[in-house]
């Protein structure tokens, strides 16, 4: 059985970030990738400044290659059923609009990780010093890797943290989003931003934004209900509301599950034993589902926990939960009220925005998201959040109690 | 600032904007991956150069005192010689090894730490060669702590000029980066004091240099961050040894208090300066004289022209502006508890006779270590002229509340040599800068809390950001700092640089992911 020092399982942002810290401390460190690599995934690809200063400051000048046309985006536009608008340009600057193939592929290679493609993570067994993988390469037989830490950097529905909570994911959510290309005829949504509805009709996350010459439509909701028929009724509400002209949709749709809602009540999962959870596999997803940043983020910190328990001889899980303390603060806090209104949590300037509206259209805004915030009621955050946000204020940080 | 010249940097994807001023450079290191590093062992091997390569030997080296840059050697080569340096720079050159110099390791931003390749330790040579009682001058090896040479020194009675406040940075690695002492604003930096240099270049050339000698190599050595080659001796100016005559005098805030230390650099009343401060709410001001009657001449002259007051009245003062104020009770702990713990440690028994304090060295650094020391050294600062320096401080310290409950500011002077003009070319001192320029560290403390490398990242991005914005410089600007140097300094100087360290090191093998 081969021996390294850590095993990833997922060729994804959080793993190459992870990957970054372990090789440069020298530790002998291999990526398990169930897919052959550069490897698609579903992503509306923009990235926030400090994700984008992340990618530069680790991995170097981002390659014309790794994004979309257009390659920019300048911040959000969210738009109300009351039919106001609001705009917010990112602080600091536009952001890229990132090519998932090949932005990943390519943060993984600048890593300097060996990686095995192909290939997927089948399951884990703990032993006192080291951790063995079980993984197999697409039609060949099933193989092992002895780690001394295995990473799971393997997105949403996660086989690692299943491989440890095999009951998790029926304990939190899963919401389908889902979106689909249109051949454009005409279209006055500004290219420059991403835009996001608040409309409880249109469903739990409604989206537009234009790329490499289409324009996309994307519906998210809970697992369950039919994509084509809310991705009709949202591409319709578009053109009549919005004026949006597109073609029917091309053939290349697609759609995935996600784990929304970990980070809006602090039940993040970290692992057990010599076995970390990081990316969006721990719950991290800032607001509007920007999960790219704090994927990076997370897997920074969890190579950097695994180099310093090597490094101190201590229980890798007490370094991580205790370094990963400030990125839980950054990405929760970017959904607690009293934050947003008083902490600029966010990348873009909210109350700033709205502040510039119309005393009227500020109204209308805040009655809207109200209504469409009463669309989550069933999942009973709002007074875990209000919890939440008390501790915060109280204590200056958030509890780890209910950390897996 | 920015010139026109034709850019090493790639043009940005992205948009022309985006991250404001944030030049698209990687400043984490990549790991080098170790092609012919076995071929470049054998070579070594054959000239006898040892080059340990066992986790054991290399592992100690993984990180600074900055505590945030990680990376590990293929192999360490303690120093031992001139010629063995210069060996194992020849065969570096040939087989295009990175080689990674490392003095005390007190930098923070990872610049002697190696990704790979060999980590040169230079404590090996750390003999002092020969002590001129009468010219003032001292030979020595240059891996040797400031420390150990003032020991050496102290037996004749003799001392350094000025050296950082820390027991283990090395004569060699100071040099390089400059090195501030409390009596920089009187003195200069400390890599003033150097007089002539023995230099490994990297191409393993072994040369001297002086103003007089190789001129133009010892202008890039001095404060070169390691670019041009390797200290291996240096000729220093050197004085007579005499106690400090210290006193404090405590702000409110920082404008008056920033204020007043210009104006008494600019009056050159007194031996040393500097300020120390408890966020922004007590703020002390150190003054410190050589002698009986420099202190006796400040006393009659310039004292009555500070803002600041006494301890006991400070202490009065400062307990009414809380009194009123119970939100504010948990700081005034704070102040109390650190004043009780750190104020003994800045004037402790052993080191005092008569008033005087014997060892200044010892006692700060110690005492940083101490008091402000921590797994992770997070010492981000700005240097400004005259004029700037002042918005610098309050911008720096707005920055600070922002992260930190509780943090020190620490301000000194540096004096300009007009002759030393040509040192300062790529280096901390802002190009703007006439007569002294100014730093101020923004040191956060943690008390328990940990924090993510990443977190502490921001924090100083954002101090470095108000440096940009505010055009001008950094003390620590190399390593994961090196984005910044663009923007601090402009791409023609960075770019005219980059061409000289071409020329001199081909293969781009020594501390290369420091600066360009
Ligand atoms: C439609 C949509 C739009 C989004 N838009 C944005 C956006 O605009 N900006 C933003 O920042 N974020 C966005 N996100 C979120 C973002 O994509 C994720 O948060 C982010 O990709 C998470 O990264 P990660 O590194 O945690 O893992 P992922 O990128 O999810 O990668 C996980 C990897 O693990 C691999 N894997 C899974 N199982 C196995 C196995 N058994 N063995 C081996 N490998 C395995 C997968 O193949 C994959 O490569 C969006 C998400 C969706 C679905
Ligand atoms: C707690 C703390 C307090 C500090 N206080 C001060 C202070 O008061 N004043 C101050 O000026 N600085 C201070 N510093 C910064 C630090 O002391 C300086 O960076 C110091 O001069 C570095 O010396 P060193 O021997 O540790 O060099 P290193 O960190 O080992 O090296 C510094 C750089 O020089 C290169 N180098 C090292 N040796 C040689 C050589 N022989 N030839 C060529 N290049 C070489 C290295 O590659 C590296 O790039 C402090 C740092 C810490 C952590």
């Amino acid at each position: 059985m081969r021996s390294v020092d850590v095993v990833i399982v997922g060729a994804s942002l959080a793993a190459a970030a992870a990957a970054k810290r372990l090789v440069d401390a020298g530790l002998e460190t291999v990526i398990v990738e169930k897919q052959l690599l550069p490897r698609h995934k579903i992503c509306s690809g923009i990235l926030s400044p400090r994700g984008h200063r992340f990618l530069l400051e680790n991995f170097g000048a981002l390659p014309r290659k790794v994004l979309h046309e257009p390659t920019a985006c300048r911040g959000v536009t969210f738009h109300f059923p009351s039919m106001v608008s609001m705009s917010m340009d990112f602080f600091g600057g536009t952001t890229p609009h990132l090519h998932r193939k090949h932005a990943d592929h390519w943060a993984i290679e600048q890593s300097g990780a060996e990686v095995m493609d192909d290939t997927s993570f089948l399951g884990q067994v703990q032993c006192d010093d080291h951790v063995v993988v079980s993984a197999r390469k697409r039609g060949g037989e099933t193989f092992e890797l002895k780690a001394r830490y295995l990473i799971g950097a393997d997105g949403p529905v996660s086989p690692v943290l299943r491989s440890l909570y095999p009951d998790y994911h029926k304990q939190i959510p899963m919401f389908f989003v889902g979106q689909k290309f249109h051949e454009i005829i005409d279209c006055p949504l500004d290219e420059a931003y991403f835009h996001f509805w608040f409309h409880p009709d249109l469903g739990h996350y409604t989206w537009s934004h234009a790329r490499d010459g289409r324009q996309i439509v994307g519906v998210g909701y809970k697992v369950g209900q039919k994509f084509h028929d809310r991705h009709l009724y949202v591409a319709k509400y578009f053109e009549e509301k919005h004026g949006v002209r597109l073609k029917p949709a091309d053939d290349d749709h697609e759609g995935c599950s996600e784990n929304f809602g970990p980070s809006l009540i602090n039940r993040y999962v970290f692992g057990k034993g010599r076995v970390l959870i990081t990316g969006q596999a721990t719950g991290f997803l800032n607001m509007i589902g920007e999960g790219m940043s704090c994927a990076l983020h997370s897997g920074a910190i969890a190579g950097e926990s695994v180099v310093d328990a090597m490094l101190r001889n201590q229980p890798v899980q007490e370094i991580y939960r205790r370094n990963i303390a400030s990125e839980v603060r950054r990405t929760t806090d970017q959904w607690n009220p009293l934050q947003i209104a008083f902490a600029r949590p966010h990348e873009a300037d909210f109350p700033k925005a709205l502040a510039a509206l119309p005393m009227a259209d500020r109204i209308r805004v805040m009655r809207d998201i109200w209504s469409f915030l009463k669309l989550y009621k069933e999942f009973k955050w709002g007074r875990q959040i209000a919890g939440l946000s008390m501790q915060r204020l109280l204590r200056g940080d958030y509890s780890r109690k209910n950390w897996l | 600032m920015n010139v026109s010249v034709e850019s090493t940097l790639p043009a940005d994807p992205v948009a022309a904007d985006a991250l404001i001023g944030i030049p698209r450079q990687q400043t984490n290191a990549s790991r080098w991956q170790g092609e012919q590093w076995a071929d470049f062992v054998q070579a070594l091997q054959q000239q006898d150069v040892e080059i340990r390569q066992q986790c054991a030997d290399t592992g100690i080296y993984l990180t600074d005192a900055g505590g945030l840059a990680h990376g590990m050697p293929h192999g360490v080569v303690v120093a031992a010689s001139a010629g063995q340096i210069a060996a194992l720079m020849q065969a570096a050159q040939r087989f295009a090894v990175p080689v990674t110099v490392r003095g005390g390791g007190l930098t923070t931003e990872g610049e002697s730490v190696a990704f790979g390749g060999v980590l040169l330790d230079m404590t090996g040579m750390s003999r002092v060669l020969h002590v001129d009682k009468s010219g003032l001058i001292v030979r020595t090896q240059a891996g040797i702590f400031w420390h150990h040479l003032a020991e050496v020194l102290r037996r004749d009675d003799l001392d350094y000029i000025s050296a950082p406040l820390n027991l283990s940075s090395s004569v060699g690695g100071t040099l390089g980066v400059g090195g501030i002492d409390v009596n920089s604003a009187r003195y200069g930096c400390s890599a003033d004091q150097a007089v002539s240099l023995q230099v490994v270049t990297p191409t393993g050339e072994i040369v001297e240099c002086s103003d007089r000698e190789n001129s133009e190599l010892f202008e890039r050595i001095i404060l070169g961050y390691g670019q041009f080659g390797i200290i291996t001796e240096a000729s220093l100016h050197i004085r007579p040894y005499t106690p400090l005559r210290m006193h404090y005098f405590y702000y409110a805030s920082l404008q008056p208090c920033v204020e007043d230390l210009l104006m008494l650099d600019a009056s050159h009343a007194c031996d040393y300066t500097g300020i120390l401060t408890m966020m922004d709410t007590a703020i002390t001001l150190l003054v410190a004289f050589d002698s009986d009657q420099r202190e006796a001449e400040f006393m009659a002259t310039v004292k009555a022209q500070l803002r600041g007051y006494g301890e006991w009245g400070f202490g009065l003062r400062l307990a009414a502006g809380f009194i009123w104020r119970p939100w504010r009770w948990r700081e005034a702990l704070f102040l109390l508890r650190r004043k009780r713990e750190l104020f003994p440690d800045l004037q402790p028994d052993m080191h005092m006779h008569d008033g005087k304090m014997y060892d200044r060295t010892v006692v700060f650094s110690r005492a940083v270590w101490k008091h402000w020391g921590d797994r992770h050294m997070v010492i981000p600062d700005l240097a400004t002229n005259r004029d700037k320096f002042v918005e610098a401080v309050e911008r720096g310290n707005a920055v600070c509340r922002k992260y930190f409950p509780c943090y020190t500011l620490y301000c000194v002077g540096i004096r300009l040599r007009d002759e030393h003009k040509a040192h300062y070319e790529l280096s901390s001192i802002p190009p703007d800068a006439e007569g002294w320029a100014y730093g101020c560290e923004f040191e956060p403390m943690y008390n328990g809390v940990a924090y993510s490398r990443d977190y502490l990242q921001s924090f100083k991005n954002e101090i470095y950001d108000v440096g940009v914005e505010l055009e001008t410089s950094y003390y620590r600007f190399g390593g994961m700092m090196k984005g910044y140097i663009r923007r601090a300094l402009g791409d023609a100087v960075v770019e005219k640089h980059l061409q000289l360290k071409q020329q001199a090191d081909p293969a781009m093998v020594l501390n290369r992911d420091v600066i360009f």
